[in-house]
């Protein structure tokens, strides 16, 4: 690993990761569509998007006229080729109808090529000192600078449709809400590459020609596993009984309305278990010097790369029915993605064996182990009888463990910690318990340590405040982290 | 804490430095001094208490009021609506009954306002600042000044009127929720003003 990146940098993570007896390969030999390193250096001479001003790629401009076209067409234009005839509407192509529907047409089409043209034309951007410069606008200049330093994660996405192009959209994510995301639509391929890579370079406090740093296999999640994952699940298997109950009782009894009920259930099951299928199918974990690299998708194939220290807080989630085959997943927070992008970014790993994924925590946060953090339950009273899950920390972690059903580890670094809060209701404090929140940015991942002891709970607020006063103090800065 | 009770700390957590004890020694509730041994409302009270050696800097007072009067800028409307409409579906006794209903939840709204206003606190440590609040429910937040992305203040029409404005610290996350309402207006400025100032100087981004 010598080269920009530091000489002998010691590696991302454990370099030993243990071969488990079940579960999909471990990368042995690699799997053919993954042999050479498929992000390789780009035919034609590499663009330096640190140099110059760069536009987003020709086809863009086609895609954006096309599209204007066709939604102006099933709005007005397909109205114009049919004719009302005695029978009801009828298509009938004579040279009048096509006339007029040229008339109509054919304008639209213009000025939707002149405008898709116009909009490629005024959206450029450059990389000024630390800064990337997004310009944009038809009529009025919009003029965005971004911190490269507060780049939160890079995402190279790849719809269906732009795939057959050849095409990928890049996704800059930063923190800060809904607007904070910056999207370049489309560009080539191998532009869309370099571009994540020179960002990611500079974000890291490198010259911006730095080639695309190397990366190291990790993790590959096979089918198999996937589709089973997602069948082992208790509401999908409840709602697959229910189905075929409905569809039992629909033709025993010759009654088909059931089937009017079953079709939900059918729906909420294609929703339920082919959505995450298509989804994380081929999902592939590498690291890298510059972050976690994550690639997954079947229709639509994504590339996030969240850099080191981004990871806010994470989940292991490890439903019931997976605890047989000791599999897991994790859910995280990263900063950037907001509302609808969360929704889509926040699996860190669909599936994989338990011990793989609490390796992965430790990778996310270098040096820890969160099966090393003593746990101590919460005690048990009237208002929970069972207690309310375990916490403990380190002088790193805040770990908290909970659910008898679906068991969830929520871990949470105390240098990525917003703020410490104890909240206390009337039931609790009869009781003297409290609830510690250890606040993460907004994701769905959300640490709290229930029903503590208040004296406990004081404590826990104090000692957390303090450690992460300390983790910050020492934890390397998270911008440029390849200094 | 009971001895031989779970403790959440590690082992070798006092050895680390640490400013102050993890459990700062709870010093005489401001109020009377309940029975010796405490019975578990003042422990829980207890919890949050200040940390050692500092007080709760309190509030204006004008909050109270500023409190109460909403209570009856919203009662109004609520009292001649719903008298209206209850003396028209059900006569006199009807409206008799909602204006008493309203009579009691501005009385309820009345008492609350004063114990809500005594719960707000809050201290400024050397590397953090602590906001309690809350009656019904307690809250205990600790923020640091490095992880507040900016401060704002905000005064509504009324609380112009009374001269009082609300301090607000916003983080990357919603869930802070670290306010303080009812400063004196000029106060409520230069406490913005210094704790923009202690972030600035302890800025860590993310």
């Amino acid at each position: 690993m010598n080269g920009p990146y530091g000489p002998n940098r010691p590696p991302y993570g454990p370099t030993h990761v243990p071969r488990p007896q079940f579960g999909p390969p471990m990368y042995g030999p690699p799997p053919p569509g993954y042999g050479p390193p498929p992000y390789g250096p780009p035919p034609r001479p590499p663009v330096h998007f640190s140099q110059g001003v760069h536009r987003l790629h020709m086809a863009t401009a086609v895609i954006n006229a096309v599209g204007v076209v066709v939604i102006a067409f099933v709005l007005g234009g397909y109205s114009l080729l049919v004719t009302q005839t005695d029978s009801g509407i009828a298509l009938i192509l004579t040279p009048k109808v096509i006339a007029r529907f040229l008339v109509v047409m054919l304008p639209v089409s213009a000025i939707a090529a002149a405008v898709g043209f116009w909009t490629w034309w005024s959206l450029k951007f450059w990389i000024a000192g630390d800064d990337l410069v997004v310009e944009t606008g038809i009529l009025r200049r919009r003029n965005r600078r971004v911190p490269l330093s507060h780049i939160q994660a890079v995402d190279v996405v790849r719809p269906l449709v732009s795939r057959l192009f050849g095409l990928a959209e890049v996704r800059v994510e930063l923190a800060g809400g809904d607007q904070a995301e910056t999207k370049f639509r489309y560009l080539g391929r191998p532009m869309a590459e370099q571009l994540r890579a020179e960002l990611l370079a500079r974000a890291a406090g490198l010259p911006g020609h730095t080639p695309e740093a190397p990366e190291r296999p990790y993790w590959r999640v096979g089918f198999g596993a996937l589709l089973g994952s997602q069948l082992m699940k208790l509401p999908v298997i409840g709602a697959l009984l229910l189905f075929v109950a409905l569809l039992a009782f629909g033709v025993v009894f010759g009654e088909l309305g059931v089937l009017a009920a079953a079709l939900p259930v059918l729906l909420g099951l294609a929703r339920g278990v082919i959505a995450p299928l298509v989804m994380h199918t081929n999902f592939k974990a590498a690291l890298s010097p510059d972050g976690l690299r994550l690639r997954y998708g079947l229709m639509e194939t994504r590339m996030q790369t969240v850099p080191p220290g981004r990871v806010q807080a994470v989940r292991v989630v490890e439903p019931l029915l997976w605890r047989g085959n000791g599999w897991a997943r994790i859910d995280v927070t990263v900063a950037g993605y907001v509302g609808e992008r969360q929704a889509l970014s926040s699996v860190l790993l669909p599936v994989a064996p338990r011990h793989v994924a609490i390796q992965m925590v430790g990778l996310v946060f270098p040096g820890t182990n969160p099966e090393k953090v003593p746990l101590s339950p919460s005690p048990r009273s009237w208002l929970a009888p069972f207690g309310k899950g375990e916490a403990g920390t380190d002088d790193s972690l805040f770990v908290t463990r909970r659910g008898r059903v679906c068991r969830r580890l929520d871990v949470i670094a105390h240098a990525r910690a917003q703020s410490v809060r104890l909240t206390a209701g009337p039931l609790q404090r009869l009781l003297g318990f409290g609830t510690v929140h250890i606040d993460a940015p907004a994701g769905p991942v959300q640490v709290a340590a229930e029903n503590r002891e208040l004296g406990e709970a004081r404590a826990i607020v104090e000692s957390a405040a303090g450690r992460a006063d300390r983790a910050r103090a020492t934890d390397a800065r998270s911008d440029r982290w390849a200094r | 804490m009971p001895p031989g009770s779970p403790s959440i700390l590690p082992p070798g957590a006092s050895a680390a430095p640490q400013q102050g004890p993890p459990l700062p020694p709870p010093p005489a509730p401001a109020g009377p001094p309940g029975p010796s041994p405490v019975p578990i409302g003042a422990r829980a009270e207890q919890a949050f208490d200040p940390p050692s050696g500092m007080t709760w800097a309190r509030v204006s007072p004008r909050l109270t009021w500023h409190r109460r009067i909403a209570v009856l800028l919203w009662a109004l409307p609520v009292t001649i609506v719903g008298a209206f409409v209850m003396s028209r579906t059900s006569g006199l006794a009807g409206g008799l009954i909602w204006l008493a209903l309203v009579l009691v939840s501005c009385g309820m709204g009345w008492i609350i306002a004063e114990l809500t206003y005594r719960s707000w606190g809050f201290a400024e440590r050397a590397d953090d600042l602590l906001v309690t609040h809350g009656f019904f429910v307690r809250h205990l937040v600790v923020v640091p000044y490095g992880r507040m992305q900016y401060v704002d203040v905000t005064a509504g029409l009324l609380e112009q009127w009374l001269g009082v404005a609300t301090v607000r610290l916003h983080t990357a996350t919603a869930a802070t929720d670290a306010r303080i309402p009812g400063l004196p207006a000029r106060d409520a400025a230069i406490l913005r003003d210094r704790l923009a100032q202690k972030g600035e100087s302890r800025s860590i981004g993310l």
